[in-house]
């Protein structure tokens, strides 16, 4: 069969419609299936990051009409380096969270379902290079995540999910608005034939496309003051699924926002824009993360600030900054998700999810402890683990671009996040007390998973070569937008 | 293999071994650790006489390792204690459980120190600089107990420090390109850069955070007082001359010696930020002591005296004259080798008493006899008195300070060390003399492997007493490092530019042989006439006191000098950053108030910020 | 024709979508009420998917579709992307409308109130 970028869209598609009927033939078929499903998605981006090798980029036509008429799926060493990072978390957490749910299958097989559709409609934001089709893809992601959100009966995660999809309606009328102006404009939805086209376009139209985009995906980009419903959400959602959240779901909106900024239009001094929100992005977030007294809260704040610090990132433009925002995500995808995990088992039994009840945990999950606390050094920025590179990559290049200022802002808020993160790691190991938790010892799998991701981090610390290749390419792909353009338009001539 | 990057392995694969080792037994992990020391040490000098570099690239950013004779320098300190704390430690550590997490920390921050001193380059000096903060961190906190009180403050402080110190590099590399020292060191002499005040600043405030100089010693008291002993001696010993190694490097070679001085602004401004220092350090000095004097336990007394003890290093580092930098590149090294056989000392008291609450413990010089003859050696060290080490470097800082014109630091320095025979004096006092207590009676000497490291540390100061050149030796090549020419120094004879000279030889003598003679005499006399009294039986004027009052001299011990300095100690350093911190904390609390919960504000913010944006955008772009 | 039908509905037709998309944003905004919030957001999107259709809309025109009867297909046909497409946005708003109305079901059952005022428990 030969391998292309359709079958990140089809197969999971067609799986979430066949797991019902399978799992009447057997229960555990609900559980498998999406597994397999998350385990060719990695064989298809080994296979597809090994073809980008030879040729610059993949791009899939799809019912035969070829860009800018029909949609088109375009595999770019960018789109592929984040749509690898997604495959590899969302299996992660199928491994992770395989015995979710063990008794009542059920709902099992509903959380199994929203997954692969949340992990598939981000994977379809990145891989798409259809505007509209990429709408259609947030529209997934984020009916997905507000079922997630809502998953548990007991919580008020009903609530967290109102919210969400009260501000994620918004994000999705906004877009639309964007779109149809833009349909209006140039006639065409292909985003490489967009950014062709695009000066065609007035100018205070263009803002205001731009202003529309820029506020709906920051939405899901968790940008302030847009991201109310984000640490309601991360809270409320099943463990795991904060891990998406951090890992994939913010990753997809951020890749929305960078497309449209750096592809799609042309307009000078975006960087300052996107830097200032980033800014207030990060210092608010990390504000209130400082005082927070529920663990999952306070990781969800953390999240929306390095959000916001990769927005920075994006926003001062230059090679290194990009090379530095890419090498956040992925080291946020990894860290993150491995904190959410390892707060998941911390908190299992509590009713409250607050910091307060972990007094001495460190004492009943020894291991457990370990790897949230190795995810707190890593999202920190101490060396030797993964998060020291990055973070020395984005100061190299607020560094370069001689934002002196800037510099000492994220650093400072950087101290804060320490002071917040080794507060719940103190209070973990503390011996003062003990909390009245009963502990859940952790299954074998999420054992499993906790160990993979904290050897990666450790490994890509200590060997940051292993990994810069790859975000090298993306990066250069990336800024590379003639190359885009000329590719999707040109050289895919209809089947 | 190169064996700097060996040494770099043997003690990082050590650290993780001896975590693992503790899986199997709790036993191993000591045993473990002094292993690895000693093939580290062994192999540093059986290695260190040969020219050796390493470099390599790592995401396309040069990392340079070598040896040179600054390096080697700090590097005797950093074997030469860690060894002994090693050793030390095997029995100190003995009955404590979760020994893996300590000994892997404990290794891991000694080489990372190790790294910290060969990096030619910042980005490996910053890398083993955070390692060898969060392994330390690891070790404060490493008992579980007062985590928000010791282990915060710490994290937050070094952090700060860290972060100075980061900007300065990034800044740094975005002037010359490049993060090699060397490349550094040139293009101040070129005068290529353009902010290297602001970066000199920065690195600074990074490396006073280590060296614990005031406003920005905080953590220091809390952290050492918290650590296990064996790790305090590396603690306050090793890990503090981190900081004192990179203030050398930027006080020195780029403020000295940057071939700048014709540059009107440029000499102002370092003239300006090295008298500066040498004040702060003054001011550490004068109040640490101040502070030493009143504690009751004696690890805060030495945590407090640690302080001091850097305090004089600095203004020696920040005066910068060939005599201050000797003197105190020459005091960084006693003060290694004193206080870390005080901080093994009072261990060694902690463990074979279980406090070391000064008001609770008198007595001790017939039960721990060895402990009380090193204590004995190192607060006379300490205090700077003849015939030990400490003497010699105090006299050569007195004659640096006078000969620069700094009276009134000399004034400063001179009270701080005043005061700090007082304190030393309450330490030997508390612990070792006055009346046996009924329930230390049973205590027993420390066991061998603890005594042996103490003896030799103290028997190091009595030698280098005399012959003070054999530190000198080390001192005055890492001097030619920094770029000072022609370095003299004598084996025993100290002589100043007034044409005096102290033959420490005959010093000795003199001193020793009336040492031992007033021994002979007391020990002959105090056969008779002492009566066995209780260290309560006090005259208290007629009122009868109660069981449970504790009358223990050592309380109120110099009540009439905390009274004399009582606003002083109101105005406590510690307390003004607590407010500020809890002061912070509440305003950034209120930013949290932002999200009000309730979803329609969300919207509306939704709505709020696109017609913002709409205006201001439009604007802009 | 000066007095021009068409554009009479032309322009009611803009009208009223901007004006349903403005009533969607009042109700979203303003009603405290659940239900009418999620009336409101569909308004919204009913707004939107209006101004959409009317802008492929031409006068006159023909359905697209190369067949007898509609020779006149290539130039004066109706747009039908913006129809393609707002069959698409009205079956994800009917999903968006379903998720919501399920989950103020549920909001009200956990907390016995449909005022989204009353319905903090999560906040800072």
């Amino acid at each position: 069969m030969n391998i292309s970028p359709v079958h990140y869209i089809a197969l999971p598609l067609l799986a979430a419609f066949l797991i019902p009927l399978l799992s009447k033939l057997h229960k555990e078929l609900a559980r498998i299936v999406p597994g397999l499903v998350f385990l060719y998605f990695l064989v298809i981006s080994v296979v597809l990051m090994q073809r980008l090798e030879t040729q610059p980029m993949i791009s899939e036509v799809i019912a035969g009409w070829s860009a800018p008429w029909g949609i088109n799926l375009v595999f770019t060493p960018f789109s592929g380096f984040l749509v690898s990072l997604m495959s590899f978390i969302g299996f992660l957490v199928w491994v992770y969270s395989y015995h979710f749910k063990k008794i009542d299958y059920m709902p099992a097989q509903k959380y199994f379902i929203l997954l692969m559709m949340l992990v598939t409609g981000s994977i379809g934001i990145v891989l798409t290079g259809d505007i509209f089709n990429l709408f259609v893809f947030l529209e997934i992601v984020a009916i997905s995540a507000y079922s997630l959100t809502a998953f548990y009966p007991g919580r008020d995660g009903a609530e967290a999910a109102f919210k969400y999809l009260l501000v994620g309606s918004f994000a999705s009328a906004l877009i639309l608005l964007a779109i149809v102006i833009l349909y209006t404009q140039t006639g065409t939805l292909n985003m490489a034939d967009l950014a062709v086209k695009m000066h065609e376009v007035p100018h205070y139209l263009k803002v205001i496309i731009f202003v529309l985009f820029l506020v709906g995906f920051g939405i899901e980009a968790e940008m302030f003051p847009l991201n109310g419903w984000a640490p309601d959400a991360y809270s409320q959602a099943p463990g795991p699924i904060g891990a998406v959240f951090a890992g994939i779901v913010v990753k997809g909106g951020i890749y929305a926002l960078v497309r449209v900024v750096y592809t799609i239009f042309d307009l000078s001094g975006v960087g300052t824009i996107l830097i200032a929100l980033g800014l207030v992005t990060m210092i608010i977030a990390e504000l209130a993360a400082l005082r927070q007294d529920n663990l999952k809260r306070m990781l969800a704040y953390s999240s929306i600030g390095q959000m916001g610090v990769v927005l920075i990132a994006f926003g001062i433009g230059t090679d290194t900054a990009i090379f530095a925002a890419l090498f956040l995500m992925l080291n946020h995808a990894l860290i993150k998700s491995m904190l959410f995990f390892s707060a998941s088992y911390l908190l299992y039994n509590s009713t409250t999810k607050t910091i307060k009840e972990l007094t001495g945990m460190a004492k009943h999950l020894p291991f457990v402890s370990f790897i949230f606390a190795l995810g707190a050094f890593a999202i920190v920025g101490l060396p030797p683990f993964s998060g020291f590179w990055s973070k020395l990559y984005f100061l190299m290049a607020a560094a370069d671009a001689q934002m002196v200022l800037l510099i000492i802002t994220v650093l400072s808020v950087s101290v804060i996040e320490i002071i917040y993160y080794f507060r719940v790691i103190g209070k973990i190991y503390s011996k003062d007390e003990t909390s009245e938790l009963e502990p859940k010892k952790p299954t074998i799998n999420s054992v499993l998973v906790m160990t993979v991701l904290g050897a990666l981090i450790i490994i890509i610390g200590v060997y940051p070569d292993l990994v810069t290749d790859w975000i090298h390419h993306a990066s250069d792909a990336l800024v590379n937008k003639s190359n885009y353009i000329q590719n999707v338009l040109t050289e895919n001539l209809p089947r | 293999m190169n064996t700097l990057a060996l040494i770099i392995l043997i003690f990082f694969s050590g650290a993780t071994l001896a975590y693992l080792s503790s899986l199997i037994s709790n036993k191993l992990p000591g045993w473990v650790a002094l292993l690895t020391t000693m093939t580290g040490t062994v192999l540093f000098y059986m290695s260190f006489q040969n020219e050796q570099a390493l470099s390599f690239s790592i995401i396309g950013l040069n990392l340079e390792w070598a040896l040179d004779n600054y390096t080697i320098l700090f590097a005797h300190i950093i074997f030469g204690l860690g060894i002994l704390a090693s050793l030390y430690s095997v029995q100190y550590m003995q009955n404590k459980s979760q020994q893996g997490s300590f000994y892997a920390n404990f290794l891991l921050s000694i080489g990372s120190m190790f790294g910290i001193i060969i990096s030619k380059d910042f980005i490996s000096f910053f890398i083993f600089w955070e390692i060898m903060t969060w392994s330390s961190f690891l070790i404060v906190v490493w008992n579980g107990i007062g985590f928000r009180k010791n282990g915060i403050w710490y994290m937050a402080m070094s952090a700060i420090g860290a972060y100075a110190m980061l900007t300065a590099i990034v800044l740094i590399n975005s002037e010359i390109g490049t993060y090699s020292l060397q490349a550094f060191f040139n293009a101040v002499q070129e005068n290529a850069i353009d902010n290297l005040m602001l970066v000199s600043i920065l690195l600074l405030i990074g490396f006073a955070v280590k060296a614990a100089l005031m406003p920005l010693h905080i953590w220091a008291p809390r952290a050492y007082s918290n650590t296990p002993a064996s790790y305090t001696s590396v603690f306050s010993g090793a890990l503090s001359k981190m900081g004192v190694f990179g203030m050398g490097l930027v006080l020195i070679r780029v403020f000295r010696f940057s071939g700048l001085q014709d540059n009107f602004d440029y000499a102002l401004v370092s003239q300006f930020t090295s008298h500066v220092l040498a004040w702060l350090g003054g001011i550490t000095a004068a109040i640490a002591t101040l502070y030493a004097l009143v504690q009751k336990d004696a690890k805060k007394l030495l945590a407090y005296s640690s302080i001091a003890q850097l305090g004089y290093i600095v203004i020696g580092l920040a005066i910068g004259t060939k005599l201050a930098v000797m003197s105190a590149l020459f005091l960084a090294i006693m003060h290694a080798v004193f206080k870390g056989a005080l901080f093994m000392a009072v261990g060694a008291v902690e463990r074979q008493v279980g406090t070391t609450d000064m008001t609770k413990i008198s007595g001790l010089i017939r039960r721990m006899p060895w402990t009380f003859f090193v204590t004995l050696v190192s607060i006379i060290a300490l205090a700077g008195v003849p015939p030990l080490s400490g003497f010699v470097g105090k006299w050569m800082l007195y004659e640096a300070l006078i000969t620069n014109g700094n009276f009134f630091l000399v004034v400063v320095v001179f009270f701080s060390s005043t005061a700090a025979f007082l304190y030393s004096y309450r330490i030997l006092f508390g612990l070792f003399l006055g009346q046996e207590e009924d329930d230390t009676a049973h205590v027993k000497e420390a066991p061998a492997t603890m005594v042996i490291p103490m003896v030799i540390l103290a028997l190091f100061l009595i030698v280098t007493g005399t012959y003070p050149g054999i530190v000198f030796e080390p001192i005055a090549h890492g001097m030619e490092y920094l770029g000072f020419t022609d370095v003299t120094w004598n084996m025993t004879v100290l002589s100043n530019v007034w044409g005096d000279s102290v033959n420490l030889q005959y010093v000795s003598t003199t001193i020793g042989v009336a040492f031992m003679l007033a021994l002979i005499f007391l020990t002959f006399k105090g056969r008779k006439g002492t009566r066995g009294v209780s260290t309560k039986d006090i005259s208290t004027s007629g009122e009868i006191p109660l069981e449970h009052e504790n009358l223990t001299f050592q309380l109120d011990f110099f009540k009439p000098f905390e009274r004399a300095a009582a606003p002083l100690y109101k105005r406590s350093i510690t307390k003004i950053y607590e407010d500020v911190a809890n002061g912070l904390e509440a305003l950034f609390d209120f930013t949290r108030k932002i999200y009000t919960g309730n979803g329609q504000t969300y919207a509306i913010y939704v709505v709020a910020f696109l017609v913002t944006l709409l205006i201001v955008v439009q604007n802009m772009l | 024709m000066d007095f021009d039908f068409q554009n009479i509905v032309t322009i009611s037709v803009y009208g009223s979508a901007i004006a349903l998309i403005l009533i969607g944003i009042y109700a979203v905004l303003i009603k405290k009420h659940l239900i009418k919030i999620v009336i409101g957001m569909s308004l919204v999107d009913a707004g939107l998917h209006l101004l959409f259709v009317a802008i492929g809309y031409i006068n006159n025109g023909t359905a697209p579709i190369f067949s007898p009867g509609y020779e006149d297909a290539a130039t004066n046909m109706v747009d039908p992307v913006p129809q393609a497409l707002v069959l698409t946005a009205i079956v994800i708003g009917f999903a968006v409308t379903a998720v919501a109305l399920s989950l103020v079901i549920r909001l009200y059952k956990h907390h016995g109130t449909v005022r989204i005022d009353e319905i903090k428990s999560l906040k800072w």
